[in-house]
Parts: structure tokens; C-alpha cells; sequence
């Protein structure tokens, strides 16, 4: 979640694109662990490893 | 780990909780305070980990944690002092719909800040496009009331006079919201004090380390609960009707737990995109459903706390009806999506637990918002009334008659404090005695209710479900019945709920008073 340069709006809600939570531009800790696949930000590699295993696990039960 | 004296503090945390519940009970202005009861009050560590609650709210007790947590990514700890109140609704920061307003104030020992007393409440009118905030035409949450971002409403224990007149400034009936804020303020005053003492009775190092263990004892004894449940992915999803705006589309909420060892995993990814309309549900909402279905299948003996969510994960894609994206509307995902989260989850786990998991339920608190100047008075009123339902039939018993939905814990009002209250007469209320599902054991059964409106004019809003598609049924049990809303002008139906409508505005109504009315 990005604030303006005043701090006293919000220009942007980012979430991780597999469970959701804001991700907080000013955040020491949310920096730390973020990761982009893909072009899609997620909060942690745990949320790119779970998609990455949901994606394999659906392909195989449609294939 | 010292059990006696964690038993002891836990005891005392929730009985304070309990007692914080029934400040605010006895000083609130409102009847969803008074008498539904719509709020919930416990007690947060300084992390923002809730560790105690008292059973009041389940939609409020699973998503306090959350709420907590997203304030202090915004007011760093540094930055609160001693008396202060910070006051927080945003559903797109943690929040769970507009008209829920959390209150926190921490708790100082001797210089130091050791936690948070934290109220939660639905505060009946918070303005918008229709009293209350509930409007099933809603297309943006700016038509669903005030939105506040965590603020200081009190600042070193003096009132931040310029929030509270930005507030009331913005609301229908800011005598009545001026007293519902101030019993929630009540509330954690209590908290603070009580806590306090608390502190000072046993020291600080001791509460700190025995907290820790609480926590940890929760987090066990749920690990172990859930250990015991077979491993497996277990997948299930239901309809949500309309949402207000299309009604001819249902949205489909899909879930896929992942139940390995000691952990639950609830992965919400295969659901509809997020409504145009006022379905959709927050973040927070996604959270606490899934809190609230472990919590029914569950040990109800382990204590509520941080600690027994921990074994709970949740994935809630962003843009769709279990995590709506700004601006999108929001306040029916709270009380309709919400209990339709949980029954799906609940659907899923049937396979895993079948005798720890009820049939599907109502699923709706009938949400039924109105106001209008007073014919008598001629001040504005307004009201957020919520009815019950049937609750799904069990493995080993019927289900419950008359309740509120699986999220909600509050109590009906009375038909003579709703008369009392607001131009209003209740003509009759009796159980749908046929409409539980059939089965060895049946569904639970709602009502109907026929009120007369007695003002010159009442604005209705009303944002409910199960027109349409019916509870289903579990193990061959048969499907429940359907509700309905009609509306009679001079004894003749002039206007029917649409099939598919889970929300809509009612027209404005009128008709002539016939006989006086008290008001107190």
C-alpha cells in the first residue's frame, strides 16, 4: 500500500496476488519478504511457491 | 508453563471482557447495542495479537486480530500515548464493512505500553445513500457511509474535538451515534483500568510471559484438534443470488481446504470476481470466516485467542467477492457473504468430519435499514434491525429455530422495545413452522413478521438472501425453504422481493398513523 507524499492518502492498494494481504510500501518487514513472479507482486515466497503448486495441481486435474 | 495462573488470568481477561460488553450494552443509545448486542470487546497485546475475548460477535472476534494489526502498520506504537483512543473503520485497511467502527485504547503500566482494551460495534447509522449504510444499489463505498481511516478520536485523554465533529457531521442521527461512540469509549476505558490493575496485581513480566503461554496453549490444543481430522484437500462452493445490481447473476464462492497435520489452509482461489454491487467481502471478512467455521468444528473449550488462529491460513484473491478492491461496495459481505463463506466451508469439511458440521443455514440477517423524521418527534431516526433464521440440521440433532446467522450471535429485538422505539407495529411474528429441511433431523425454522408503518414516511432499505436458491441439505437431508419480503400498500401486494435479489431498496412508505404511540 503506497501513501502520498504527505501520508495523508493512499495512491495505490497493493495486495499479494495469492492470499490478499496489503503488502506496506513503508514496511521494513513487508519489503524484506516480497517477491514478484510473473509481474505479479506476493507478500512472501510462500505465496509464490503455493501458486505456483495450485497452477501445476489444477493443469493436472483438467488435463 | 504456570497452568494455575494462566488459568486464573485468562479467566479474569475474559470476565473483563464480558464486563466491557455490558458497559457498553447498558450505555449505548441504540437498540442494535442495547438489545441486538452487535458488538464484541477484548483485549490485544502490544503486537496487536488478541488475547482474550468475550463471546459476543463471531464476524468481529475473528477479524479483531486483523483490524489491530493493520492500525498499527499506520500509527507506529511510538506515536501512541498514554490516553489516547484510536478509532478505525476502513474496510480496504483491515476493517469488515463500513458501519463496524473499532475502538482501541492501550494500556500504559508505569511509563510503558503493555497492550490494547479494543471494542468493536456496528454503529446503526453511518450515513450514505441509505440510513444505515445498507443500500443494495450501492456501486461504490462512498454511497455506504463515512469511511475512517485509523484516528486519534481522543488525544492523551482529551476528546479530538475536530474528528468527532467530522463525524457526527456526517451521519442522520448524530445525537443517537454521539451516544453509541461514547459507550464504546466506555468500553475500553474499562478495559484500560481493569487491565491496568491487572498488571499491577501480578507484574508486568509475569502477565507478559504467562500471556505468551496462553497463546501457545491455544495454539496447541488447536493444532491437536485438527491433527485429528483426516488429511485431504476438500473442496466445495455455493451461489450467492444477485448482488443487488444484476439480478440475474450469481456469484460463486469456491473454497479448497488444505488440511494437513495441525494445519488448516483455506484457499479461496476459483471465486467470482468482485460484485458491482454490495456483496463483496473484505479481506477481513475472508479471514474471520474461515476463524468461524474452525471455531464450529472445533474444541469450543480452547480458549478464543491469537494463538488458536495461528494453525489458519487464508488465500483470499484480491478483485474478487472474498476480497474486494477499493472502491468497490462492501457492507453485505460482512453479514451475507460472510455466513455463506463459512456454510461453504462447513459443506467441504462435511466429507472430513460429517458429525462436527451442520446442513446449510439462512445464511442472511434479513438486513432491514430504515429511517425517517419522526412524525412525533421530528428527529430524524434510524435503524439497523436484523432478523433471525433456521439454522441446519446436525448428526445428532435438529437445527436451531430462530437464531441469527452463524456470524452474527445477536439477539432479536423485542417487538415492544421495536414499537416503543420507532413508528413501527408488528402485526404478527410466528414461526415458519414447515420450512426447516425434512430429514431425520430437520433444519431449523425462521419466521415471519408483518409490521405496519405508522410514520408519514419511512426510508427501507433491505439487503437479504435465500429468495432464490435454497439452503441445501446434508446426507439426504431435504432443502430448507426460501424467504421472501412484500411489501402491501391498502392490504393488496404492490411490490415483491425479485427472485435473485439478495439486495434492494425498498420504496419510500407511508401510511397514516392509527393510533398513538409512546416514545420514551
Amino acid at each position: 500500500m503506497k501513501f502520498s507524499q504527505s501520508g495523508l492518502y493512499i495512491e495505490s492498494y497493493v495486495k499479494c496476488a495469492n492470499c490478499g494481504v496489503l503488502i506496506y510500501e513503508s514496511s521494513a518487514e513487508d519489503a524484506s519478504r516480497k517477491k514478484v513472479h510473473d509481474g505479479q507482486t506476493y507478500c512472501s515466497q510462500e505465496c509464490v511457491d503455493w501458486k505456483i503448486e495450485r497452477d501445476a495441481r489444477r493443469s493436472k486435474a483438467t488435463a | 508453563m504456570d497452568f494455575v495462573t494462566m488459568n486464573i488470568l485468562e479467566s479474569s481477561m475474559v470476565s473483563l471482557c464480558k464486563e466491557m460488553g455490558i458497559v457498553l450494552m447498558k450505555t449505548s443509545y441504540s437498540t442494535i447495542f442495547n438489545e441486538a448486542l452487535d458488538f464484541t470487546c477484548g483485549l490485544a497485546d502490544m503486537n496487536g495479537d488478541m488475547i482474550a475475548v468475550a463471546d459476543f460477535c463471531p464476524a468481529q472476534i475473528g477479524g479483531m486480530p486483523l483490524l489491530v494489526k493493520s492500525c498499527l502498520k499506520e500509527i507506529p506504537i511510538d506515536e501512541i500515548e498514554e490516553g489516547d483512543v484510536i478509532l478505525h473503520n476502513d474496510p480496504y485497511r483491515g476493517g469488515l464493512h463500513t458501519p463496524e467502527h473499532t475502538f482501541f485504547k492501550p494500556i500504559f503500566v508505569d511509563g510503558e505500553i503493555m497492550g490494547f482494551a479494543v471494542a468493536i460495534g456496528h454503529i446503526a447509522e453511518v450515513g450514505g445513500m441509505a440510513p444505515g449504510g445498507f443500500c443494495g444499489e450501492a456501486t461504490e463505498i462512498f454511497q455506504e457511509g463515512i469511511r475512517i481511516p485509523p484516528v486519534k478520536i481522543k488525544k492523551r485523554g482529551e476528546d479530538n474535538i475536530e474528528v468527532w465533529k467530522l463525524l457526527l457531521a456526517n451521519v442522520r442521527t448524530p445525537r443517537t451515534n454521539y451516544g453509541d461512540l461514547r459507550a464504546l469509549i466506555a468500553a475500553v476505558d474499562l478495559g484500560e483500568k481493569q487491565m491496568t490493575q491487572i498488571y499491577k496485581k501480578y507484574g508486568k513480566q509475569k502477565v507478559k510471559d504467562t500471556v505468551n503461554d496462553l497463546l501457545l496453549y491455544s495454539e496447541r490444543r488447536m493444532r491437536a484438534e485438527l491433527e485429528a481430522i483426516p488429511d485431504g484437500v476438500y473442496t466445495f462452493s455455493d451461489k450467492v443470488e444477485s448482488d443487488g445490481i444484476d439480478a440475474d447473476r450469481v456469484y460463486t464462492i469456491a473454497v479448497e481446504v488444505h488440511k494437513r497435520g495441525g494445519e488448516f489452509i483455506v484457499d479461496y482461489h476459483g471465486s467470482s470476481p468482485q460484485a458491482q454491487g454490495p456483496i463483496n467481502a473484505t479481506l477481513g471478512v475472508a479471514t474471520s470466516a474461515a476463524y468461524n467455521a474452525v471455531l464450529h468444528m472445533t474444541d469450543p473449550t480452547i480458549p478464543r485467542n491469537s494463538g488458536c488462529f495461528r494453525p489458519i491460513r487464508v488465500m483470499a484473491p484480491p478483485g474478487t467477492i472474498v476480497n474486494v478492491d477499493f472502491p468497490a461496495p462492501e457492507v453485505g459481505g460482512n453479514t451475507e457473504t460472510h455466513p455463506r463463506i463459512v456454510g461453504t466451508i462447513l459443506g467441504a469439511m462435511a466429507k472430513a468430519v460429517p458429525d462436527r458440521v451442520m446442513a446449510a443455514e439462512g445464511a442472511t440477517h434479513c438486513n432491514f435499514v430504515f429511517g425517517g423524521v419522526d412524525a412525533e418527534t421530528k428527529e430524524f431516526f434510524a435503524c439497523y434491525d436484523l432478523e433471525a433464521v433456521g439454522w441446519g440440521g446436525r448428526a445428532f440433532a435438529d437445527g436451531n429455530d430462530g437464531v441469527d446467522s452463524i456470524n452474527g450471535n445477536c439477539r432479536i429485538t423485542p417487538v415492544e422495545v421495536y414499537e416503543t422505539r420507532f413508528p413501527w407495529r408488528i402485526e404478527s411474528l410466528a414461526f415458519n413452522v414447515d420450512a426447516g429441511g425434512a430429514g431425520q433431523y430437520r433444519g431449523g425454522v425462521g419466521y415471519t413478521k408483518q409490521m405496519l408503518c405508522l410514520n408519514d414516511e419511512i426510508i427501507c432499505s433491505q439487503m437479504t438472501d435465500r429468495h432464490l436458491l435454497a439452503p441445501w441439505g446434508l446426507n439426504g437431508g431435504t432443502e430448507g425453504g426460501l424467504g421472501a419480503t412484500l411489501v402491501q400498500k391498502n392490504g393488496v401486494v404492490a411490490m415483491a422481493s425479485r427472485p435473485s435479489a439478495i439486495a434492494w431498496r425498498l420504496p419510500r412508505m407511508s401510511a397514516r398513523a392509527t393510533s398513538p404511540r409512546r416514545r420514551p
